[in-house]
């Protein structure tokens, strides 16, 4: 049985393929220890977890959402957020695999820290790629500074012969949390070794009420949600919503969205501040969202089309997998009118080649190994059944 | 008194209504200040077919994928309409 070390950042959408892979891994005995903030997201954990804190002595690294949009939420992301914990994070996790001698380490990809402890130590790790926006391709200026963020922060760290253009995805296995037809057919990927496992079941979900009296089975389901990390103070996006989709005849719509706007909804309309996703989704013919890497997935996974109107980090990039992929239609934030936002509402609901192009991507979803799939290929190279490509 | 460099401007600012194509960018005023990425919200896919209009409208002499590369991140998230016209002024 293997010895693996997890480390990822605290981030609920990172944690939530992890544990699930963790938990199969569990399942077939093997010994795990996590390497983590654990002022943040510790109660998350397994409660017999073994725990490498990240933070002790230390301020927890600041979470704080910028207000940025688009591609400077990323720069923000990387340079003020994940390169400033990966290089706080160097020491800890060193200490921490030396001391548990871990047979492979699983790192999630926005934990730089930990591929490049593997590297150092010369440990085998895996990947996990809980977002597809980060093994693909983008501009020539773009990819220059992601591999200068890099450069800076191996530097130093690792002796000049290790240092490689992107440390953080393994030359082992890289575990990514989507499917090739969505992830890997419009945009070039990164070379690497990867394993498209699809999404991994959420495992720490809070058990929100409903109201399910309310849902008339008769009428569509429309959900509407910006995720939860990425909720705006900014409500217009809501409102037009509310207006738009009130106009509609044979629709009811759930929208995530702050209590505050509950009093004006149409009567069509619910507004909750949280809601049973996975549960509503069950009921629901349509998406309407952020474009968040996890909210897609599970949408696409019930063969749901989509709406998508992304705001930052990873989204514009979701979005555009969606669009591509045939399953959804775009909608630009901060811009939509009413007018716009019904015409889109109509289009989605009416446009059979979405649906069918949704049911599609939802069988492919659905076949994909998961979590299980996952944990067999990293017990797989914890045998030293794989060698670094 | 109508300059090229007026046109230029003139040709890009409709390009980019003709290719957001959405009823906001009928009466959003576009001016040389117009940053692509905050203020229109422009997809990078959005900028590429604008890119390929100019291209096909000004001629081969406009490298426009040569102009963007040679930008650093935060130039790229403040380009505005008025840096584009520039260089197509400068190239045509």
């Amino acid at each position: 049985m293997a010895r693996i070390l997890i480390t990822l950042p605290p981030l609920v959408g990172h944690l939530n393929p992890a544990l699930a892979v963790a938990e199969a891994l569990t399942a077939h005995g093997h010994t795990l220890a996590w390497a983590v903030h654990a002022r943040q997201i510790g109660h998350a954990l397994p409660k017999d977890a073994r725990i490498y804190k990240l933070d002790s002595g230390t301020s927890a690294p600041d979470i704080a959402i910028p207000s940025a949009r688009g591609l400077e939420s990323v720069r923000l992301f990387f340079e003020d957020y994940t390169f400033p914990m990966a290089r706080a994070a160097l020491h800890p996790l060193e200490e921490a695999a030396r001391h548990f001698r871990p047979d492979v380490v699983m790192v999630d990809h926005q934990m730089p820290a930990g591929a490049l402890v593997a590297r150092k130590l010369g440990l085998p790790f895996v990947s996990l790629v809980t977002t597809t926006a980060s093994i693909q391709l983008a501009s020539p200026t773009i990819d220059a500074w992601v591999a200068e963020q890099f450069a800076g922060l191996q530097r130093g760290y690792l002796p000049d012969h290790m240092i490689t253009l992107r440390p953080d995805i393994s030359p082992y296995l890289a575990i990514v949390f989507s499917i090739q037809m969505l992830a890997g057919q419009a945009r070039a990927l990164l070379d690497a070794p990867y394993l498209f496992v699809g999404p991994a079941l959420a495992q720490f979900r809070r058990q929100v009420d409903f109201p399910w009296g309310w849902l008339d089975h008769e009428q569509r389901l429309i959900l509407v949600t910006l995720g939860t990390i990425s909720r705006d103070s900014n409500t217009r996006f809501f409102e037009i919503m509310m207006e738009a989709l009130g106009a509609f005849t044979g629709i009811q719509a759930v929208m995530v969205a702050p209590a505050s706007l509950a009093p004006h909804a149409p009567k069509n309309v619910m507004v909750r501040q949280m809601v049973p996703q996975l549960k509503l989704l069950d009921w629901a013919a349509a998406v309407i969202c952020h474009a968040g890497h996890n909210t897609v997935c599970e949408a696409l996974t019930r063969g749901l089309p989509l709406i998508v109107s992304p705001i930052r980090d990873d989204q514009p990039v979701i979005a555009r997998q969606v669009i591509d992929a045939g399953a959804g239609l775009f909608m630009r934030h901060g811009k939509v009118t009413v007018p716009t936002a019904r015409a889109a509402i109509e289009k989605l609901l009416q446009t059979p080649s979405l649906a069918a192009r949704a049911r599609t991507l939802g069988e492919a979803l659905r076949a994909a190994p998961g979590a299980a799939g996952a944990a067999s290929a990293i017990a797989s190279l914890a045998a030293g059944g794989q060698r670094a490509a | 008194m109508i300059t090229p460099d007026d046109q230029i401007l003139a040709s890009l600012v409709e390009t980019i209504r003709r290719t957001i194509n959405e009823d906001w960018i009928e009466d959003f005023p576009i001016t040389r200040e117009t940053r692509f990425h905050d203020d229109l919200e422009l997809e990078s896919i959005e900028f590429v077919k604008i890119a390929d209009a100019i291209q096909a409208r000004f001629g081969k002499t406009i490298d426009i994928a040569g102009f963007l590369s040679g930008r650093s991140i935060q130039d790229l998230i403040a380009l505005s309409v008025g840096d584009l016209a520039d260089f197509i002024a400068a190239g045509a």
